[in-house]
């Protein structure tokens, strides 16, 4: 809704600015870091990592990020050395809009330019930090500039010669406004093995809150419990993915296997065979639900199950 | 380049049979987080398995291209699977920023191959 007028998009000339947003046009307390040789890469990391908290300088990030053979810096790098200074790397939708409510919401966005052309291209990376929606420019942190002002067409084109490409380093915890929980997740599934295991947590918690009823958001926090061997957390997460989606096979297949390890056999078995009925033979996951009805099967049935059994 | 690329592709597809085979004989029957999302992004076992030779072959193209070799396996320790098939495929060919932006130099750099008919940025398209 901002973004459409305030990056000028076709249809929006001579509309009125909405005046709430004009308060939140640009984030000037984002650091600069200017730029030195090649290494725009390195200093348009530490300005948006430095904006979510983390200690780093441009010098540090060259270790991290820089190819003397490339005189530049990778994308995939990038979000890399993201997940080292324990942030998530949150790629930001493709659209204008996206880039502007990321901003608007407080967070500045690494964007991948490209200056020249398609065919021969001149790759730059820069952060944008705010728009001025009257003069049509976005404000972003570059090279040696510490505010440079961009037309808005101009900005437009490189950065959708660099397909669009950008993203936000969020804190643990800290949930990006624009991040799907299918992104997000994902995200977060790259990042656990390099983040603290205290930010992993807190990122699984806060995408609990942010989507409480996204089956995806509990199924996988729903693996991480029973990962962990807390059978109690990971059944109720498991139930709740199957209350938001009650054909998820995966869940209902891991919901068993809880069951099976409480000694509850009957209830999981029962859960097991529904499973193994909602997807066809040569469908996903098949072989490994065919599987957990087989070992619940074979496992000696016990005289009494524990109290705790009974369905609730 | 194209040589070392075929080997990796010979050897996947030696490789990939049996371990996926394998894979398929000692699959525990709870389904982790990550065979979800490779499943549902309809991803082969074979990707895994490439991710493993994925590593040696960035490590080798980074070192190459003069990252210090002290500093190559945290860098790839931080790259998600898919990243490092990325790098691993067309790590050149990939956009690396660096463009100093002095927006001077790229501006005369236009301006010539407007002037000598390249291009035509300065007309609306």
């Amino acid at each position: 809704m901002i973004g459409a007028c305030a990056l000028g998009v076709a249809g929006c000339a001579g509309r009125l600015p909405q005046p709430a947003l004009l308060s939140v046009d640009e984030l000037t307390e984002v650091p600069f870091f200017p730029q030195t040789e090649y290494d725009c890469g390195p200093a348009a990391l530490a300005t948006i990592l430095s904006a979510a908290g983390a200690a780093v300088t441009p010098a540090e990030l060259i270790d991290a990020v820089y190819i003397e053979g490339l005189k530049g810096s990778l994308q995939a790098e990038l979000l890399a050395a993201t997940r080292r200074y324990d942030r998530l790397p949150i790629p930001v939708p493709t659209d204008p809009q996206s880039l502007l409510a990321e901003v608007a919401s407080g967070r500045p966005v690494l964007v991948l330019q490209n200056l020249a052309l398609e065919r021969v291209p001149a790759w730059h990376y820069a952060v944008v930090v705010g728009f001025d929606a009257s003069a049509e420019r976005v404000v972003l942190r570059s090279g040696q500039e510490r505010r440079r002002l961009e037309r808005t067409r101009r900005f437009l084109r490189s950065w959708r010669l660099a397909d669009h490409w950008g993203f936000v380093a969020a804190r643990p915890g800290e949930i990006p406004t624009t991040a799907t929980p299918d992104g997000y997740m994902r995200a977060l599934l790259d990042a656990e093995r390099v983040l603290a295991d205290a930010s992993t947590a807190a990122a699984y918690e806060a995408a609990l809150a942010r989507w409480p009823n996204d089956a995806l958001v509990l199924f996988l926090t729903g693996t991480r419990k029973h990962a962990a061997g807390d059978l109690s957390a990971a059944a109720g997460l498991y139930r709740r993915a199957l209350a938001s989606e009650p054909s998820h096979a995966a869940a209902r297949n891991n919901l068993a296997n809880v069951l099976f390890e409480q000694g509850c056999l009957t209830e999981a078995l029962r859960e097991a065979r529904a499973a193994l009925r909602s997807v066809p033979p040569d469908g996903d996951f098949h072989a490994a639900i065919a599987d957990t009805v087989r070992q619940i099967e074979s496992s000696p049935a016990s005289a009494a199950e524990p109290a705790a059994c009974a369905p609730g | 380049m194209s040589r070392r690329k075929l080997a990796r592709f010979t050897c996947i597809a030696l490789c990939a049979v049996p371990l996926a085979s394998m894979q398929t004989l000692a699959r525990a029957e709870v389904i982790g987080a990550e065979q979800f999302m490779s499943v549902t992004d309809r991803r082969a076992t074979v990707d895994r398995i490439d991710a493993v030779l994925a590593q040696s072959e960035v490590t080798k193209e980074l070192e190459r291209l003069g990252v210090d070799p002290d500093q190559t396996s945290a860098r790839i320790a931080a790259l998600s699977d898919q990243e490092l098939q990325l790098l691993a495929h067309d790590l050149e060919e990939l956009p690396a920023g660096g463009l100093l932006a002095t927006i001077g130099v790229v501006f005369i750099v236009l301006l010539i191959l407007e002037l000598v008919g390249v291009i035509d940025i300065f007309k609306k398209s």
